[in-house]
């Protein structure tokens, strides 16, 4: 079955792809976060502009597949700056956090926005009859619940972009599956190969698992005595 | 007596809706106030204007000399000193006892998180909860909440105590201990105004009662008149129904 030699030359190539991966991960969720977290107030604030943005993004990111924004990312894009400015290049990394930050950005304003909309009103009012102004509301009442309401959906998304990392293997990212694909290639051992790389995924989104099941006990108020 | 709360030609619309259609009231310190009438008529709306939780569509509410309808004012420092008793105890769902009454007073710089703490298992003695401090609200049951969402509301030291309909949401054994904390609040000479289906409170305690019905103010007098002797039709049907 050749399983102790895709073990023995494969496992250091997938490890190499699996700091791609994980460092791509990583970085992406973060800015996803921030961008999430902007987007989710825009949508929520009063002016029409930046609501106006807030909703064109969203449904621009929705409604296209993500193979399709890291091509536009990677190749349509610098083609473009090129007409204006000669050699501009992006490397395929930048390209892949961009791509990936944009789209986790656009699934987690509307989580957010969702959380903070499944406070309940008389949580607000409460605050405010107090004399609390909006702002300190917002940080001490609605946030914390917010963030306890949306951590399942947030989790989810999380397991979602490491998972989309591997449709980048098309712009050229040395990520875990492309670097199997490649091993799959020159070895024909294919059932081992692409076995070996489900378990490394499996491995990875298990240890997401159990860090989002520790978080969902810390923040449950509700399970707490 | 000075004068509290002063209300004129109060006017409240939702979209084309109105609820309140001219409203005229004065409140004394110290004075107890019941709201009844029928659901839908305006009671509540009136008193959540009184903190500007809503805002008016037209008229004027003076509360202490100020102009509290007035655009300019700062809302935040009027509602410090006039707490706000709701049906559904609206507790911070994330914070325990103890943090939800200390919250308010340490975040406006009113007291230290110590003295905020004194004063916390101060209030929560005075009604009947010492034990409670560190528990969180869905551990309580419906009148104990309602009766730390008085001590919240106390915790700021407010001159005017608002209670929107406070044991409606209550087991009816329940009732009674809100009730007692509101006389004891009463005895103690704080402006209260309530809005209230609990007829038999209303006749005990208040100083003065309002039957708003239809978005203005039907009928006022003090309990033994009201209830004894009404005379609007409107109240008579009313008070018939309910009693």
């Amino acid at each position: 079955m050749n399983i102790e030699k895709v073990l023995e030359n494969a496992t250091p190539l997938l490890f190499e792809g699996l700091k791609i991966t994980v460092l791509i991960s990583l970085i992406s969720i973060a800015i996803g976060i921030l961008i999430g977290l902007f987007m989710c107030l825009f949508g929520m604030s009063r002016s029409k502009i930046l609501k106006g943005i807030s909703a064109v993004y969203i449904w621009v990111i929705r409604g296209t597949p993500m193979l399709v924004q890291a091509l536009v990312v990677y190749f349509g894009i610098p083609q473009m700056i090129n007409l204006f400015a000669p050699g501009f290049t992006l490397s395929n990394i930048t390209a892949s956090i961009i791509t990936l930050s944009l789209n986790a950005g656009a699934y987690l304003a509307e989580i957010f926005r969702s959380g903070i909309s499944a406070v309940p009103p008389g949580q607000v009012e409460a605050a405010r009859s107090l004399g609390l102004p909006y702002s300190k509301t917002f940080v001490k009442i609605v946030l914390p619940q917010a963030v306890k309401i949306a951590i399942p959906s947030m989790v989810n998304q999380f397991i979602i972009t490491v998972k989309d990392t591997s449709i980048l293997s098309v712009i050229g990212l040395p990520e875990l599956a492309n670097k199997a694909k490649v091993y799959a290639g020159s070895s024909y051992l294919y059932f081992q190969t692409y076995t070996l790389l489900a378990i490394f995924y499996l491995v990875i989104i298990s240890i997401l698992m159990i860090i989002s099941k520790y978080v969902e006990k810390k923040f449950n108020y509700e399970r707490k005595s | 007596m000075k004068e509290k709360v002063k209300v004129c030609n109060l006017h409240k619309s939702f979209g084309k809706l109105d609820v309140l259609k001219g409203i005229d009231v004065e409140i004394s310190e110290g004075e107890v106030i019941c709201v009844i009438g029928p659901s839908g008529g305006g009671k509540s709306t009136f008193l959540r204007c009184l903190n500007r939780l809503e805002d008016v569509t037209a008229g004027e509410i003076i509360v202490d000399d100020i102009l509290i309808t007035d655009k300019n004012v700062d809302i935040n420092k009027v509602r410090e000193r006039i707490g706000m008793v709701f049906q559904s105890f609206n507790l911070f769902a994330h914070l325990t006892v103890g943090k939800n009454i200390m919250l308010a007073p340490v975040e406006l710089k009113k007291m230290s998180k110590e003295q905020a703490e004194v004063r916390a298992k101060e209030l929560l003695e005075r009604v009947g909860l010492s034990d409670k401090i560190d528990c969180y609200p869905h551990q309580l049951s419906g009148g104990q909440q309602q009766r730390v969402a008085i001590a919240r509301a106390l915790a700021m030291d407010p001159d005017i105590m608002l209670f929107d309909e406070p044991t409606s949401a209550l087991d009816p054994e329940m009732v009674g201990e809100v009730l007692v904390v509101m006389k004891e609040l009463a005895k103690a000479g704080m402006t209260m105004i309530v809005v209230t289906h609990e007829m038999g409170f209303a006749r005990d305690v208040a100083d003065r009662v309002l039957f708003i019905a239809d978005g203005v103010i039907c009928e006022q007098g003090k309990p033994d008149e009201l209830f004894g002797n009404p005379q609007q039709d409107r109240t008579k049907d009313f008070l018939a129904a309910v009693l």
